[in-house]
């Protein structure tokens, strides 16, 4: 049995031998041993340090709250897995990878407030300038602003608010918690003069400030978020598991299944005939010539 | 659409249908039946609240509930007591790092692709598999073993013995040479023994651990998947829960490897990567023959009879990569217990 790691490199995470493993300098049984949390184990992975009890708690809350959000892309997507019942993990990974661009963009909603900060710092501006200017700059240019807004909760993120006076409650408010305030208020400022509805902060705004002011990087803050959500995907995915069909299309079941054929809503072509290999190139050519399969494409 | 002619095969009298009839056209809404809902008793969300297990999830961070206690809600339905809490915290501190083993080997390889760090953390967890992690395997080979023994009125110890000489050796025993000089996997039993939450299933992978001991040639002990295995399924967890929780608490540690990846050695292009011909053992370097030959060097695959068949067959596993020599499929251990049913109707 070769106990040679898979890849040979580097590495300034952890290591492990026959003795323990080593989590950047703390051995892993003996932090667990003191009564150190999960949370604080997270600190020492990300950031090589044992957090003061309030960054504990702050992330205890960040991340409790985080975990579950029912039936998000993140938790459908897990379901979907589950259908075809492959091995449980397929799901729980399918459930990670969904956070993209705009599910819980955590990394990109931090390295947003890095470049601001970074210009209220060259160009001698405060946050609150800054923070205008950044709003002002991403709906002059018809973007969204990251962190704000939740199509599922309408009227105000349940997560988000609280989690900003959490944090103001345990004091680890700093520099970013003061930016993302000041987004909210030219935001909510601009729109209110637009004559445009209110828009909320949403969990991605209040949890990467909090994140970002317990010293955790924008993928790291990602990741937290991210990987939370997991466990909750793997709940759901579970449960439809052992729980609801397979393959999601029974028309024995009193509920319509999610891939019961009449799920299906067809905008594409009109059924054509399928050309002979004898009219293949005469076909293929009139059609390129044509032009209108470039609607279609995608 | 109104079809002029077949092709091919498709008015061939062997097809049990006229291909020609058949329907083109989408279904339309089943309105017999309730239309279809995202059906859950986990949890459900509306614009102002999320809901997990009954409890609002913001309701329970300001009651001072943490991460861990919700993972309790969402898997079992209840809140854990302080020492329940206080065991997955361990359990989740020495199940989040593992150094350069196969999970951060896979998000290392997927970030050198330059991807979202959420893609490496996903395929740390396709890591865990029957061998690797093999939680469920593990719990559900205790759950079966100790059903079948309170079945056929035997005791742990018997049930263990039992279990031991079918199993010593197999990925998923829970018990190796894998943590001999390491305490940190009989300190797990002794911490939850502390903590008055270790149950039947500690006490019966104990057993384990003795009859292996006895059985074995070479010295085996109680290693990480057997101790949080065991007293996963103590704090009340399944097999598939164990599973997913260790899998996916894992994936945080490979995201702080994806990231140091990406830090320290950037990205790699198609194309890039060689494998030296030292590393081939293969057919040797041979000639292509011309197209017009094929018909002089190909060999159909068929076989006609038994015996034919198992010359071919032996024959096909000497090349490697073919998956002719892997005579076990792969099963889920978990449609033994856990999964037993397609479904049923909710």
């Amino acid at each position: 049995m070769s106990r040679e790691p898979m890849l040979s490199k580097k590495t300034s995470i952890a290591y492990k031998t026959e003795e323990k493993t080593v989590l950047r300098g703390y051995d892993l049984s003996e932090l667990a041993e003191e009564g150190y949390s999960f949370c604080d184990a997270l600190f020492v992975l990300f950031q090589g340090r044992i957090p003061t009890e309030a960054e504990e708690k702050m992330l205890r809350y960040e991340m409790g709250s985080f975990l579950e959000h029912s039936m998000s892309p993140s938790a459908a997507s897990a379901l979907a897995v589950t259908a075809g019942r492959p091995n449980l993990p397929t799901a729980v990974a399918a459930g990670v990878m969904t956070f993209g661009g705009v599910h819980g963009p955590g990394a990109a909603h931090g390295y947003m407030m890095n470049k601001y900060i970074e210009r209220a710092h060259k160009e001698g501006k405060t946050l609150d300038e800054a923070a205008k200017i950044l709003v002002d700059e991403y709906m002059d240019a018809g973007m969204p602003v990251m962190g704000m807004g939740q199509p599922q909760h309408s009227d105000g993120d349940p997560r988000a608010e609280p989690i900003h006076l959490k944090q103001e409650e345990l004091g680890s408010n700093g520099a970013y918690h003061e930016f993302q305030r000041a987004v909210e208020k030219h935001f909510h400022a601009r729109r209110k003069r637009e004559g445009k509805s209110y828009v909320g902060v949403n969990v991605v705004g209040a949890g990467n400030a909090a994140l970002s002011d317990l010293g955790f990087a924008p993928n790291a803050a990602w990741c937290i978020g991210s990987v939370s959500r997991a466990y909750s995907c793997a709940t759901h995915a579970i449960f439809s598991m052992k729980k609801s069909r397979a393959w999601a299309a029974s028309k024995s079941e009193p509920m319509v299944q999610m891939l019961d054929l009449s799920m299906i809503k067809y905008v594409g072509p009109n059924d054509r005939e399928v050309p002979s290999q004898e009219e293949r190139q005469e076909y293929a050519e009139a059609q390129k010539k044509s032009g209108e399969y470039k609607k279609w494409v995608i | 659409m109104d079809k002029k002619r077949v092709i091919g095969n498709l008015d061939n009298p062997g097809l049990p249908y006229e291909y020609d009839k058949r329907e083109y056209g989408t279904v339309p809404l089943d309105s017999s039946r309730a239309p279809f809902q995202w059906v859950s008793e986990v949890a459900y969300k509306n614009a102002h609240r999320i809901v997990t297990r009954g409890y609002d999830t913001t309701e329970l961070m300001e009651q001072g509930y943490g991460i861990t206690d919700i993972m309790f809600i969402n898997f079992q339905a209840r809140i854990p007591t302080v020492a329940e809490d206080q065991m997955l915290n361990y359990i989740l501190i020495l199940s989040l790092e593992d150094g350069l083993s196969m999970p951060a080997a896979m998000s290392r390889m997927t970030a050198r692709s330059k991807t979202f760090l959420t893609q490496a953390c996903g395929a740390s967890i396709l890591a865990f598999g029957h061998a690797y992690g093999a939680y469920s395997a593990f719990g559900n080979m205790l759950l079966e073993a100790l059903q079948k023994a309170e079945s056929e009125g035997k005791g742990m110890q018997a049930a263990a013995q039992e279990l031991v000489a079918s199993k010593l050796g197999d990925p998923a025993l829970g018990v190796s040479d894998l943590m001999l000089k390491d305490p940190a996997a009989k300190r797990v039993f002794a911490r939850a023994e502390k903590l008055g939450v270790a149950g039947k299933y500690i006490a019966f992978t104990k057993e384990i651990v003795k009859a292996a001991q006895r059985e074995s040639s070479r010295p085996v002990d109680l290693d990480l998947l057997g101790a949080t295995g065991a007293a996963m399924m103590d704090l009340g967890f399944t097999p598939e829960a164990t599973w997913a929780i260790i899998a996916v608490t894992r994936s945080f540690g490979a995201g702080a490897h994806y990231i140091e990846e990406v830090e320290r050695e950037g990205h790699t292009r198609l194309g890039e990567t060689l494998t030296p011909k030292e590393l081939y053992d293969g057919p040797g370097d041979r000639p292509v023959p011309p197209l017009a030959d094929r018909d002089k060097v190909a060999k159909p695959a068929k076989t006609r009879t038994p015996d034919e068949w198992k010359a071919a067959f032996e024959e096909r596993k000497k090349l490697h990569g073919s998956g002719f020599a892997i005579v076990e499929e792969i099963h889920d251990p978990s449609k033994k217990t856990g999964i037993k049913t397609l479904g049923k109707k909710i």
